[in-house]
């Protein structure tokens, strides 16, 4: 314990990015999820480069740093929102589900809108029980409903993310020919980003390939 | 380097109508340099839109050097700093329309006294593959490292030419005689990383020689991220396949490489290389997603 109590101290004393991003680094490695709020804390100091290796050392905690990000996603720090939107769409868990959708549909900066994209589309949803259901079908209709995104690269992670939910298997049949439906405009002259049209092609012949 | 999007007012929406109107007037001169912006951004098609925006590049009297607020005088011509910020914005909006009637225009500008005049118009014109364009940015840049490639004074940012944008265009344009090739060759040895990376990448687009792309690639280990960043872009631009693997590893931010990245899926070089060489470039992009 007493090590994490110094990780902490450093880091509180740090002042220059060189020594944030070492005391940063130090907390991380400790793999110890009661330095879960500290590493979100470092999330919300507008230094890139020390919020990478929190997000990472976050990540590294796994599924149970989920309940901490969420309840701290309220901050009115935009740089925090961000980086918390990645780690939720790296771990895949479905309780960040409504934080995605929410950053997917109103963010105003593309770049979170493309990772939360990434995040439905690797949002891995148990369906056997039953009760996957229905945040599968939030999920798929988040992704649909931003299809008009008006960003390239949003759209581009929206084929991908369709790809991979089709991929699972898990979805309905409506679902799933919504979801075709969404890829086949997407290929198709109605976009007018070629990147992307290319795109939706690889996912329907990866798709339609026996 | 093309990628400035100035988006001067973004977040009011206004239709097509309202923007030609807005370019019409002349009272307002926020609104019309917001229209000038806005009818590129829509690549509008409108009858009026073109014509509309050559006028606007004719608004600077005379098209002066930047002498100050009250530059412009006389009936019809817009004040100083306005009148040129709406001229630029016309000139980026043509490149990106397409709009190839509106090359002469162009090339009226291109012979501004203005440096960053003559700088949008050569951007535009490379957007517009101007070939008409290419005995005026020959003898614009004929001079060398030495002459247009010379700060315009002691320790400026600025050179006698915008040299970056002028060697993209011939770039751009395609057109690759020997003579061409000559007049821009000695750039690639400029001791301004930006403008050697411009003079490689106008080279690897005309000659599709490997070596050029080696240059660019080195400068993507530069300290400074503005120059990793500048050959990050110009190596998407061309769409150099094989610089797939040096642009993944280069440390700049995911959204810039992604950008990069696209270039390469949308513009894949060398000619030879086939549409399945693109699927690495999008898997590489999945990944930075």
């Amino acid at each position: 314990m007493l090590k994490l109590n110094d990780a902490i101290a450093q880091l509180d004393q740090a002042n220059s990015t060189e020594a944030l991003i070492v005391a940063t680094r130090q907390l991380a490695s400790l793999t110890n999820l009661a330095a879960a709020p500290k590493l979100i804390e470092v999330l919300s100091f507008n230094n890139p480069a020390a919020a990478l290796v929190a997000v990472d050392g976050l990540i590294a905690l796994g599924q149970e740093v989920v309940p901490s990000i969420l309840s701290n996603l309220d901050a009115h720090n935009y740089g925090a929102r961000a980086w918390a939107i990645r780690v939720l769409a790296d771990l895949g868990d479905v309780r960040g589900i409504t934080a995605l959708i929410d950053a997917l549909l109103n963010d105003v900066g593309p770049s979170v809108r493309r990772t939360a994209a990434r995040g439905l589309g690797d949002l891995r949803l148990k369906t056997e029980t039953g009760d996957g259901q229905e945040p599968l079908n939030r999920c798929i209709q988040a992704l649909l409903q931003a299809r008009k995104d008006g960003e390239w690269v949003v759209r581009y992670a929206i084929t991908t993310g369709l790809e991979r939910q089709i991929q699972s298997g898990q979805l309905s049949s409506e679902l799933k020919s919504e979801a075709y439906g969404v890829l086949e405009e997407l290929a198709s002259d109605q976009e007018d980003t070629n990147v992307v049209r290319q795109r939706a092609k690889l996912a329907l012949q990866r798709l339609t390939a026996p | 380097m093309q990628e400035s999007n100035t988006s001067p007012t973004e977040g009011t929406p206004i239709s097509e109508g309202e923007a030609i109107a807005r370019l019409r007037q002349t009272e307002d001169m926020a609104n019309r340099y917001y229209a000038a912006w806005w009818l590129g951004r829509m690549r509008s098609r409108h009858p009026e839109a073109v014509p509309l925006l050559c006028q606007a590049l004719h608004r600077i009297s005379s098209l002066e050097p930047e002498t100050g607020p009250e530059q412009g005088h006389g009936r019809g011509h817009e004040k100083g700093v306005d009148a040129k910020a709406i001229a630029m914005n016309a000139a980026r909006a043509l490149g990106r329309m397409n709009a190839q009637a509106s090359i002469p225009d162009l090339l009226d500008v291109l012979d501004a006294d203005d440096y960053r005049l003559r700088e949008v118009a050569a951007q535009a014109l490379g957007d517009l593959k101007a070939a008409a364009a290419v005995p005026a940015l020959t003898n614009r840049l004929a001079s060398g490292t030495n002459g247009a490639g010379k700060p315009s004074s002691e320790g400026s940012p600025q050179l006698n030419e915008p040299c970056e944008a002028m060697l993209e265009a011939l770039g751009e344009i395609g057109n690759s005689s020997a003579e061409i090739i000559a007049i821009i060759t000695p750039f690639s040895n400029h001791e301004r990383p930006l403008i050697k990376s411009a003079a490689c990448r106008a080279l690897l687009q005309l000659t599709e020689d490997n070596s050029w792309a080696m240059s660019i690639e080195k400068l993507l280990n530069h300290p400074q991220a503005l120059v990793r960043r500048g050959a990050l872009i110009d190596l998407g631009a061309v769409g150099w396949l094989p610089a797939l693997k040096a642009i993944n590893e280069t440390q700049v931010e995911n959204s810039l490489k992604l950008i990069a990245l696209k270039g390469l899926a949308e513009h894949g070089r060398p000619s030879r290389m086939t549409p399945t060489h693109n699927i690495p470039v999008l898997e590489a992009m999945d990944a930075l997603l």
